[in-house]
């Protein structure tokens, strides 16, 4: 991640200069004396390359003069539209072109400080690269960039509206790099492991193993963890913002955490089985949302919890036809191995109920291929039984880019999980298929406000986005820090 | 009066088809004793004094939809209204009972303590639970109801109140009967002179056939109907209301057989596929009931008719097409027919009539069925106005819709390297090793290209065409889903001028 510094208006003597401009912006400030400087080099440039300032658009001019070795122009669009997301897709753009120097310098003065800290965001997001197990790479293969100089009208207020995004940033790199990490490597113990680093953000962390689960009557989670030679484990989170005279119930995060998933006996088809090495992308999501909080010392109280295990087949696996009976003391007949998500959600949901009584619950899962054919990649599935919840989540989802769109629930897809056996069974068929798992979890929830998200479509990006770099999309740690910032803070 | 709420016959129309009328009458009085007669009920309404006792050991509470069958001399069908008897649960619970009586032929209704439209829609469940369809049983047909009488309070007003609702039924049923069809019975020209007999009822019926549409360039209609025996129509119903507006659009896809074509399904189920020209049955059905209730809106139906066969003479996937629109479509599957169908249907509508709204309905995608079940249709367009009409249309006549988003990526994977468009993402195209496409959006996304700046509606019917057991308003079997919810739409939206 490069370092971002806000600095005052003053030309480099060399390096690179890069000039975010809306359409049809006349160079002025610090882009005035660059061309200036150059002779007017960069207004002849741009104007030869038609640069016209448009979203997406952007322009390198090589060693225009005054000693700079590139100009990179990238555009903003029309200034009247210009919001966050445009800033933030323009410092995406502008990292690209100069990824390959040590060091640039942002003329920003022309922006607002908070759309500069935006784009300085963007720049930052889209740095991501997960190369730790690159070995071979060639030193000119490789990004340089190690500081972009933003240089605004206003270093102060820049800085301070940049410093909560620097957070959040930081979680959603911790969230891609989990979500990345090979599953030989990130199994429920490694990933329990590094949720301990937490604890320096000042988030408690407490971790149960098979033995305290097993306790606690966690049927339906230990079911799936069966048949792994990897112990599973539940994360618990918390941190404690609220000042004090403002405590009450907590907020509640639940992630599913299935660090591989086989499918178990009911195993998947062979192609793109190596995509479910992120089947444990809402944990992940989670994880990374609980460091974005802590890390901008956010002001409400949050639970973080995540269910950690390997769904393997085995001799000692789960079968298709096995009854198990869940942590609320409802039994579940599991007909299909594979669909063990919300098998793991449904123990862990219940212990935040019972334990913390928070005040509203939403999980994050990758939890059906169904919501992939319902949706595609654009939008999570969100389900709810809070029209209020609901509607906060769409809202930040717009506003940060992580949009979800609402599915329905109803008692007539409840019908579709009647077991002939057992309470339930894990399955309702094909129609429906995101519809009748969330109705498994709603079964769970105990009519408290709540919230599920299914990211299957969202966790991982097959493309380059313009902030995202294709893999780990952390698709979640944005959109649920501003659903705590817009409406559960003082 | 006796008020026949039936499908549209006429010469054309064969004696099965006449037979299939169910006469709904108004009296006073009390039902003769050989009618098993229906006594609606809503919590905690008192039952009659006879029915007391026995109500009280069945432990009949009036709960929506619950029927207590009482044998006797007189045998009584007690069901529940539920504790707000609207239109909806009236109508349900007249379905439920219908659906309970079993054989008979002759129906009573007891309406007594009801208002004139609670009884109405009571009577219009009964005359939706009472479809049946048996034309093609040659031996031991089971009997079916071929007449209500209603007792009502008042029957004048309640009668008055039916002939509000019954046209919609009639619609409904329309479409109920050709979703049933069989593909050899209902051919393209078959289907094309079932919709000429809707002139009986004062709408203009208008079949191009294939001439016509080579001659106007409708290359897409004619690529899917390419391959099948009987030649592909476009079907133009007109409604004039008396409204000095344009037309709203109502465009269907009429595919008498879906065999996928060259892109041939897999054979498990593939007989449900005869209902594939349910959203062009849906339409056919609202123009009905917006003819019988002399609707004041101007309406046309634009109905694609052709079969998918695989032949000789199919189309490939790799083809390219050449739309009426004069659009370019690559075909990658050939069992993606319905949203070509529709381009050129769409084109018409909007080139030929300038409608004030279309809205196209599909049996298209099986990616609504996996993302909306069985319950709720899908609802695509590009105007929120005329989507939430058409919602709140569907929640009043029990044909729930869900709206679904087209995005930009869904748009961005019909580029064609050789073409304008194409017709869809290619099969394994998908995440997770190919598998999961969201076809559903991409259908939407496709259709949108041709229906440029006039306000659109797309229904993606695909799961709730047809039933597989028996539902709130009808036996197992097709629902006229669609046919209800349009009419109620014309009337809510574009009954006024604006």
């Amino acid at each position: 991640m490069p370092d971002i510094a806000f600095v005052k208006p003053t030309l480099p003597r060399s390096g690179a200069l890069v000039l975010p401009l809306a359409e049809e912006a006349t160079l002025a400030g610090l882009a005035k004396q660059a061309d200036e400087a150059t002779g007017g080099a960069i207004s002849r440039g741009l104007e030869a390359a038609k640069f016209k300032g448009r979203k997406g658009q952007s322009t390198t001019l090589w060693a225009p003069g005054a000693g700079l070795s590139k100009v990179v122009a990238v555009g903003l669009g029309k200034p009247a539209d210009l919001a966050e997301a445009g800033a933030e897709a323009a410092g995406g753009a502008l990292l690209g072109a100069v990824a390959k120097e040590r060091e640039a310098v942002v003329a920003a003065d022309g922006l607002a400080p908070g759309l500069a800290a935006c784009l300085a965001m963007g720049a930052v997001l889209k740095s991501y690269r997960f190369d730790r197990y690159r070995t071979t790479e060639k030193e000119d293969d490789k990004p340089k960039i190690e500081r972009i100089a933003v240089a605004v009208s206003d270093t102060a207020k820049a800085k301070a509206a940049f410093a909560p995004l620097q957070a959040v940033a930081d979680g959603v790199f911790l969230t891609r790099d989990l979500v990345s990490e090979p599953p030989n490597v990130l199994t429920p113990t490694d990933c329990a492991d590094r949720c301990k680093a937490l604890t320096k953000l000042g988030v408690e962390v407490e971790i149960l193993g098979p033995k305290e689960m097993k306790k606690l009557g966690f049927g339906a989670l230990l079911g799936v963890a069966m048949g792994s030679a990897q112990e599973p484990r539940m994360v618990v989170m918390k941190w404690n913002g609220a000042p004090k005279g403002k405590k009450g119930k907590p907020l509640a995060f639940i992630g599913k955490g299935v660090t591989f998933d086989t499918g178990g006996i009911s195993i998947k088809p062979a192609g793109g089985m190596e995509d479910m090495k992120w089947d444990m992308a809402g944990a992940g999501t989670v994880i990374g949302l609980m460091a974005a909080l802590a890390g901008r010392k956010a002001k409400a109280d949050v639970v973080g919890i995540v269910g950690l295990v390997e769904n393997m087949p085995s001799g000692t696996a789960q079968r298709p036809g096995d009854v198990v009976t869940s942590a609320s003391g409802q039994t579940i007949e599991v007909i299909n191995t594979d669909a063990e998500g919300r098998l793991v959600l449904a123990d862990v949901i219940h212990y935040c109920i019972e334990t913390f009584d928070p005040r509203f619950m939403v999980d994050l899962a990758t939890l059906t291929g169904a919501i992939i054919i319902a949706l595609g990649h654009e939008h999570a599935g969100l389900f709810s039984n809070d029209d209020t919840l609901a509607s906060r989540i769409e809202a930040a989802g717009r506003a940060t880019g992580e949009t979800a769109w609402r599915m329905p629930l109803g008692e007539a897809y409840d019908k579709q999980i009647k077991s002939d056996i057992a309470d339930m069974k894990n399955v309702g068929g094909r129609p429906g298929g995101s519809i009748t798992a969330a109705q498994f979890i709603q079964r769970f929830v105990q009519n408290k406000p709540w919230a599920h998200l299914d990211i299957a479509g969202t966790a991982w990006s097959s493309k380059d986005t313009a902030t995202t770099p294709k893999g780990a999309t952390a698709y979640g740690v944005r959109l649920l820090d501003r659903l705590v910032a817009e409406h559960y803070e003082g | 009066m006796a008020f026949g709420c039936s499908t549209a016959w006429s010469p054309n129309t064969t004696r099965a088809e006449r037979a299939r009328v169910i006469a709904v009458r108004f009296r006073r009085g009390a039902p003769r004793p050989e009618t098993p007669c229906i006594v609606p009920l809503a919590e905690g309404a008192t039952p009659p004094r006879a029915l007391a006792p026995m109500l009280a050991a069945a432990r009949f509470t009036g709960e929506a939809g619950a029927v207590v069958d009482l044998p006797g001399t007189l045998r009584w069908l007690v069901v529940g209204l539920g504790s707000a008897p609207d239109a909806a649960a009236c109508e349900a619970a007249g379905a439920a009972a219908a659906l309970a009586v079993g054989a008979a032929e002759e129906l009573a209704l007891s309406g007594a303590g009801l208002d004139p439209a609670a009884v109405a829609s009571v009577a219009a469940g009964i005359a939706l639970g009472a479809w049946t369809f048996d034309p093609y049983r040659s031996r031991d047909v089971p009997k079916r109801i071929r007449r209500v009488i209603v007792h009502a309070d008042d029957p004048d007003a309640a009668e008055a109140a039916f002939a509000q609702v019954a046209p919609g039924i009639a619609g409904c049923l329309l479409a109920r009967d050709l979703v049933a069809e069989p593909a050899n019975h209902l051919t393209t020209r078959r289907f094309a002179e079932r919709l000429e007999a809707l002139t009986e009822d004062g709408i203009e019926v208008t079949i191009h056939g294939r001439k016509w549409l080579e001659r106007h360039g409708f290359g897409a209609l004619l690529a899917v109907g390419g391959g099948a025996a009987d030649p592909p129509r476009l079907a133009v119903l007109r409604w004039r209301g008396d409204l000095p507006l344009p037309p709203v659009a109502l465009v269907g896809k009429g595919l008498v057989f879906d065999t996928g074509g060259i892109s041939i399904k897999p054979a498990a189920g593939m007989e449900a596929m005869r209902a594939d020209m349910a959203g062009a049955a849906a339409c056919a059905g609202a123009m009905l009931a917006l003819a019988r209730r002399r609707s004041p809106a101007p309406a046309v139906a634009v109905l694609a008719i052709a079969e998918n066969a695989t032949g000789a003479k199919s189309y490939r996937p790799g083809d390219i097409i050449r739309t009426a629109s004069r659009r370019t479509v690559e075909v990658i599957d050939t069992d993606a027919e319905g949203r070509l169908v529709l381009a050129d249907a769409l084109h018409h509508a909007i080139s030929a009539f300038r409608p004030r709204a279309v809205v196209d309905l599909a049996t298209l995608t099986g990616s609504i069925v996996t993302a909306l079940g069985h319950h709720r249709a899908g609802i695509f367009g590009t105007d929120a106005a005329l989507m939430a009409s058409a919602a709140a249309a569907g929640e009043a006549v029990g044909e729930p819709l869900w709206p679904m988003p087209i995005g930009p990526t869904h748009r961005a994977v019909l580029d064609s390297a050789i073409a304008d468009l194409r017709q869809c993402a290619p099969a394994g195209s998908g995440a997770w090793g190919g598998r999961f496409l969201p076809d559903a959006c991409h259908a939407a996304a496709f259709l949108r290209e041709f229906v440029g700046a006039t306000p659109w509606a797309h229904l993606d019917i695909a799961g709730v065409d047809t039933a597989e057991e028996a539902h709130a308003l009808g036996p197992a079997g097709p629902t006229g889903f669609g046919a209800r919810l349009l009419d109620r739409l014309v009337a809510l939206r574009f009954e006024a001028e604006p």
